[in-house]
């Protein structure tokens, strides 16, 4: 058995008092100076989180994929499992979501991005989250001095109900199948967006004021964040569904005028992203944005540039345009 | 509630790259040191390994606690193992299994060895064991063939499909099925399932004797045992929720299977003795 192969290497973090197993992605680039006792000074990495209580390699593999892609574009990547998830030591809570929601994760990830800085030499990390991931790499990012950056994959700001009643499931699988239940859930989104209107710019009574907070904090202070958005189930383009609340348009007032927020909506995207319009979406924009906001200068001219947008295409718009399916199992679901 | 089954904080688990033909197969090795047997898990397929991963992993963990060596290993192409999954064939997934097993065997100590797999992993294990690989062998919900494997996958996924789509954009399983049969590839849940994937799979079985325990007691001089989940195991089997279901006990799961395993290495423990 070996430890480390052409381009990975499996890394234990042990510092934390509990064993975190991960993957670190090697850039070309570092490959080539370690011979000479280099590691990645100076570079800024990535650090990838899992989402709810997948293994790090995250939905159809799709966390390998973009960290082998992101450390091939000179940036070294790295995949970890929270305690109690995955290959990581440790017991993850039973009440995973609602730990995850109130930030439970974030001292060990934030302890885990220090480890890595001063391991691996590194400038700083880009904290990568996708849905429940998110939430903790928002939380991450607060409480760690190594966050340079945070990308963030379908976050949500209001605190999910993990479990519905079976009657309210079945009611709409019921609306989702037949042509009188849609017509009901039309009905029931209007008079949803009649009372979000009599509430004006009230937040729903479930949103997640912690996280929001720790949101404006990040955001307002300049910290560079990447916001991708997967369509919605019954959302038009970016917008959300008739009668829900826009959280993403509430995130960016809160975030200011000073805030380097970059929102792209991913069409063709599932929730999770591992289905392959959305994966390859995913991937151009991190890397564009990697580039743009965290240049390797002269650090990797060997690293290859980023492949750039198609003649004619917009930078917010991916190739694909179908809506395609969500993950059941995700944070999301039941809002 | 509480998870049940807490690892002994001074257990060894030993992640590597294992090299294979054109690959590299994640592994852990859950190491003990005086082993009574050791055992292999072949994992379910695919999408339904980020689903299972969880009681997976603390089922290597429980059997590690009482001595028992466990080596548990992503398929080539998917999870942490190199390769292109596209690419992939049940030849190269059954290669896998000989060239672990024998990795296995190898290891100092000289203990039983039992083959334990789940969903396509049981007709990889079964395969496996037919070939005189393996002193004991579990099952968990083996399907006849790795066509059953593949469409109880593609059920799950059709599920979480349709809670996003409406009316006529609802495809059913029979409609992605006779796309594939018609030969085009299909992505399931981030894996593109090639036509070639959804030929060779009813080819693909489990051997006949391993039907039920009682055939495979005549048809072998190893002890075979053969557990049908139900909905209770999700999410090693379909149902459940993500998140919730897999942090839930499994002890009633475990405790038996675990004795059972402990039995081979008794007995021949005690074979040794009398020689």
């Amino acid at each position: 058995m070996h430890n480390a192969i052409e381009n990975r290497e499996l890394i234990v973090l042990d510092g934390l008092g509990i064993r975190i197993q991960g993957t670190y992605h090697v850039p070309p680039s570092v490959l080539s100076h370690v011979a000479l006792g280099q590691r990645s000074q100076g570079r800024t990495g990535v650090l990838f989180l899992n989402s709810l209580s997948l293994p790090r390699a995250a939905s159809g593999d799709s966390a390998v994929r973009w960290a082998d892609s992101i450390a091939e574009r000179g940036y070294p990547s790295f995949r970890i499992d929270l305690p109690g998830l995955g290959d990581s030591g440790g017991s993850a809570s039973t009440d995973l979501l609602d730990s995850i929601n109130a930030g439970g994760f974030a001292p060990v990830a934030a302890a885990a991005a220090k480890e890595l800085v001063d391991r691996f030499g590194l400038s700083g990390l880009v904290i990568f989250g996708h849905c429940a991931g998110s939430v903790s790499a928002l939380y991450a990012a607060v409480a760690s001095k190594e966050a340079s950056g945070l990308i963030l994959l379908d976050p949500y700001f209001h605190l999910p109900q993990a479990k519905r009643p079976r009657v309210r499931e079945e009611l709409s699988d019921w609306a989702r199948r037949s042509k009188a239940g849609r017509l009901l859930s039309n009905t029931y989104d209007r008079a949803r967006n009649f009372l979000l209107l009599l509430r004006g710019s009230a937040l729903p009574g479930n949103a997640n004021s912690q996280l929001l907070a720790r949101w404006k904090q990040v955001a307002a202070a300049g910290l560079p964040i990447l916001l991708l958005k997967a369509p919605g189930i019954k959302a038009h383009g970016s917008r959300p569904r008739v009668g829900e609340f826009d959280y993403t348009g509430h995130a960016l007032k809160l975030a200011g005028r000073k805030s380097r927020v970059s929102v792209e909506f991913v069409e063709g995207a599932d929730h999770s992203f591992a289905n392959w319009d959305g994966r390859e979406a995913v991937q151009r924009h991190i890397e564009e944005w990697l580039v743009s906001h965290f240049p390797l200068q002269d650090l990797n001219r060997s690293a290859k540039r980023a492949v750039p947008l198609r003649a004619g295409e917009s930078q917010n718009d991916s190739r694909k345009s179908s809506t395609a399916p969500a993950d059941l199992g995700c944070a999301l679901e039941g809002r | 509630m509480q998870t049940q089954v807490q690892p002994k904080q001074q257990l060894s688990e030993r992640a590597g790259y294992f090299p294979v033909s054109g690959a590299h197969l994640y592994t852990v090795l859950h190491e003990v040191e005086n082993p009574v047997a050791r055992v292999l898990l072949v994992g379910p397929f695919a999408s339904e390994r980020h689903n299972s991963f969880l009681p997976w992993v603390r089922w290597a963990r429980y059997l590690a606690e009482v001595d028992i060596e466990v080596l548990r290993y992503d398929y080539r192409g998917i999870g942490e193992s190199t390769g292109v999954f596209e690419q992939m064939t049940y030849a190269d997934w059954r290669q896998d299994v000989r060239l672990l097993s024998a990795w296995l065997e190898a290891r100092a100590q000289r203990v039983p060895l039992v083959l334990h797999g789940l969903g396509l992993g049981a007709v990889l294990a079964g395969n496996a064991f037919d070939q005189g690989i393996g002193q004991g062998l579990l099952l968990w919900s083996p399907p006849a063939n790795a066509n059953q494997a593949l469409r109880a996958t593609l059920m799950r996924w059709v599920g979480l499909e349709q809670i996003f789509k409406f009316g006529d954009d609802r495809k059913t399983a029979s409609d992605y099925i006779r796309e594939l049969e018609l030969g085009s590839s299909l992505e399931v849940d981030g894996y593109r399932w090639s036509v070639e994937l959804w030929r060779e799979s009813s080819s693909f079985t489990l051997p006949a004797a391993l039907a039920t325990e009682e055939s495979a007691a005549s048809a072998y001089e190893r002890p075979v045992k053969i557990v049908r989940l139900t909905r209770d195991a999700a999410p090693l089997v379909k149902g459940g929720l993500v998140g919730y279901d897999d942090l839930k006990d499994f002890s009633w799961l475990y405790a038996p299977n675990r004795e059972w395993i402990g039995a081979i290495a008794s007995r021949s423990s005690q074979g040794v003795a009398h020689a």
